[in-house]
């Protein structure tokens, strides 16, 4: 008997610009549209067994949370079936806790609220309250407790009841390393003893490490679904195409992952491309004058492709696109790059790599690429991009922070960078006996 | 809990037998709720639970000096009874009163409030109504039953009738909980209806005689008022038997528990019918 068995699953929901129309529908017994049909979910089929671990890759609104709420029954699907066997425990973070209750009485409250009988409850407190490790706060109110603490008692009560089927959404996000590998470990026991587990994570590592099978999902849609290596490296694949369209794609809603092609970003010339999320910042993330504008940073690869991830100490090409509203003669176009504590870690600009932008006229666009070996730290980085005009200091024809965000990655057989950078360094051996000798 | 398949398509009976078990599984999870909705308001507080009885003295203590001492001397002539206190007579139409009004207003918002709950966690969420009456009934019980002391106290003396306030109780609760599930089910498709039902209950408040007492439209034109007012009849039935001593009027009862009955069954069939798509709603 499978643990989990979904035939065809689809979710729509029908969306509405303004609450009116909604009403305007339902009045109208179908006689006026005024909605539209939005699939959340299309066509999903899976079956685990017990023991199964699934991991859900997907990007940002891919439908992920949507599936696992159809498949512990929160969420009715449109159509197809879902058939589960056996206690299903889905935790979301934070969700069925009461702030002004205690660590104690939370435990209790939670668990019933997951589902879980009251004598398993108290059979398994001590279990419970060890593994949750909360110490004296236990008896204080939850309101007081760090997040990660709050992840800690939520996930405590979940995984010591032993559910036949649990459901994690994003449950590791928070929580230091001790929660996380304590977690883990915690969750191969339950693997271990046929607990089907399913989870959604962005720790393509997790995914990796602790699943036997995966799920890639796309728009609503099952891209792949097979062996863990085999849909990390999809997703992957599929972060990276997403990026090279991220401003087509909000244009157009109805593009196919399939219809790309490489050739677009491998032309010599490089199309011009705006990206829309640039115009709306936020004052403090982008101000200047307004002569030129930024209209768009990306990250390339060695082979020219847009990422959001490349390799430590490989090369890595920052372009940025910029168009001028005015008559400009001489400009200056600057680049930081700042690590996740907000670290300028390493800045250049055109003039001290001898790129000048002169002579810029009104209505003009340029791209601008910088190009550099990123011997860095692997870990997130953001791009500042800066318009300066010599006349005046400290006065930008724009700037925007944050412009672009990018992951170094440690690739495989590099060594590690303990640092900040790795500075070119030659390494020479001169024993002092020879030294002597020398002289 | 066994195992569960959500195509199962069943009758009505076996549906009603089903939610009637689930929330006979739940006795633990709506016990423990209850528990937190009723100590919420004290949490936190130096006296802690006291204010569950400390709360219901000041009121009975307010209504006493406002209404007994102030207004309530031309009311105590009319009424014919000179020993009836009537901050007490008012206070005691007010606890049943605000039992059904809490219910009423705050079942509209009862989905959109545990939307988590709804949305994001496997919870029986037929239990949310039952909870919010229970919790609304224990607190205004409480409330009664300070009550009675203090009219034993100042020597009015403690009624046999007494021992038909949990029949009551027990009618009334259907009654509250007849009208969550309704209104919940109402107010999670039509969020609207929280504003209307609000002026409503404050309508009914001055509608039933609560501030007033029944003689006042014997044989008017005004009677129907009292005569086809549910809430009259609890108010009535409440005062009969905890002030007056008298069982409440068989006929009315009867007829008032057929109404309890009914919206129970039809509120609770309704919610259960619909809750599928609340989670779509929120």
């Amino acid at each position: 008997m499978p643990a989990v068995r979904l035939e065809d699953i689809s979710k729509s929901y029908r969306m509405y610009t303004r609450q009116r129309d909604r009403l305007q529908e339902a009045l109208s017994f179908g006689r006026i549209k005024r909605g539209r049909d939005f699939w959340a979910l299309k066509d999903i089929n899976l079956e685990l067994e017990p023991g199964d671990t699934l991991g859900i890759l997907g990007r940002n609104g891919a439908g992920k949370s949507t599936l696992l709420q159809v498949i512990s029954g929160v969420l009715q699907p449109t159509s197809g079936t879902v058939e589960t066997n056996g206690q299903v425990v889905l935790l979301q973070l934070g969700a069925g806790i009461s702030p002004d209750f205690t660590g104690r009485e939370n435990v209790m409250l939670n668990g019933l609220t997951l589902g879980i009988p009251r004598d398993k409850l108290l059979d398994r407190f001590e279990e419970i309250e060890a593994f949750a490790d909360l110490g004296q706060f236990m008896d204080q109110p939850v309101k007081t407790y760090s997040s990660g603490m709050k992840a800690r008692l939520g996930f405590a009560v979940a995984v010591n009841v032993e559910p036949d089927i649990l459901i994690l959404d994003e449950t590791f996000s928070v929580g230091d390393a001790v929660f996380k590998a304590m977690g883990t470990q915690k969750m191969l026991e339950l693997r271990d003893r046929g607990t089907t587990i399913l989870f959604v994570s962005h720790g393509v590592g997790m995914i990796k490490n602790f699943c036997n099978r995966a799920m890639l999902l796309h728009r609503g849609e099952m891209l792949y679904q097979g062996g863990t290596a085999e849909t990390v490296d999809r997703y992957q694949a599929l972060l990276s195409s997403a990026e090279a369209h991220r401003s087509g794609e909000l244009a157009d809603a109805e593009y196919e992952i399939a219809e790309q092609e490489d050739d677009d970003y491998l032309l010599d010339t490089p199309s011009f491309k705006q990206n829309p999320d640039l115009e709306g910042r936020a004052p403090g993330l982008r101000h200047g004058t307004g002569e030129a504008r930024i209209m768009s940073v990306e990250i390339l690869d060695e082979d020219s492709r847009p990422v959001d991830r490349v390799d430590s100490q490989s090369t890595v090409t920052a372009r940025v696109h910029l168009q001028y509203s005015e008559d400009v003669k001489k400009s200056r176009l600057e680049i930081t790059l700042r690590n996740k504590a907000g670290l300028d870690v390493f800045s250049t600009n055109t003039n001290a790599e001898n790129a000048p932008l002169e002579g810029m006229g009104k209505g003009e666009r340029a791209i601008v690429d910088f190009t550099f070996e990123a011997w860095l730290q692997p870990g997130q980085y953001s791009v500042t991009a800066a318009i300066s005009s010599p006349k005046a200091k400290n006065v930008y024809l724009d700037w925007v922070d944050v412009a672009s965000v990018f992951k170094i990655e440690r690739a495989k057989g590099q060594p590690a960078i303990p640092g900040l950078v790795r500075l070119p360094t030659t390494a020479a051996v001169h024993g002092p006996d020879k030294a002597r000798q020398d002289s | 809990m066994s195992a569960s398949a959500s195509k199962a398509k069943q009758g009505s009976f076996g549906a009603a037998s089903r939610v009637l078990s689930t929330i006979y599984d739940q006795r633990w999870l709506i016990w423990y709720f209850v528990q937190r909705d009723l100590s919420k308001t004290y949490r936190g507080s130096f006296l802690g639970f006291a204010w569950a009885f400390l709360g219901p003295l000041v009121m009975i203590s307010l209504y006493t000096l406002v209404f007994s001492e102030l207004v309530g001397l031309r009311f105590r002539e009319l009424e014919g009874n000179e020993t009836l206190n009537y901050g007490l007579y008012i206070y005691c139409g007010v606890m049943p009163f605000s039992a059904v009004s809490e219910c009423l207003t705050q079942s509209t918002n009862t989905i959109r409030r545990n939307s988590t709950l709804v949305q994001k966690m496997i919870f029986p969420i037929e239990v949310l109504p039952l909870i919010m009456a229970v919790t609304s009934m224990a607190d205004k019980l409480l409330g009664l039953g300070v009550l009675v002391v203090v009219l034993a106290v100042l020597g009015y003396g403690i009624h046999w009738t007494l021992v038909l306030l949990p029949v009551l109780v027990v009618i009334q609760l259907l009654f509250v909980m007849g009208l969550s599930y309704l209104f919940s089910v109402v107010g999670a498709y039509l969020p609207d209806v929280r504003e209307t039902l609000r002026a409503f209950v404050r309508a009914m408040f001055f509608v039933t005689p609560i501030i007033w007492t029944v003689d006042r439209v014997e044989g008017t034109k005004w009677e129907p008022v009292v005569d086809y007012n549910p809430l009259a009849y609890l108010v009535g039935a409440y005062r009969d038997v905890i002030i007056y001593g008298d069982p409440p009027d068989g006929t009315a009862t009867f007829w008032f528990t057929l109404l309890a009955v009914g919206l129970f069954v039809a509120g609770l069939a309704c919610f259960v019918r619909l809750k599928k798509n609340f989670a779509d709603l929120v």
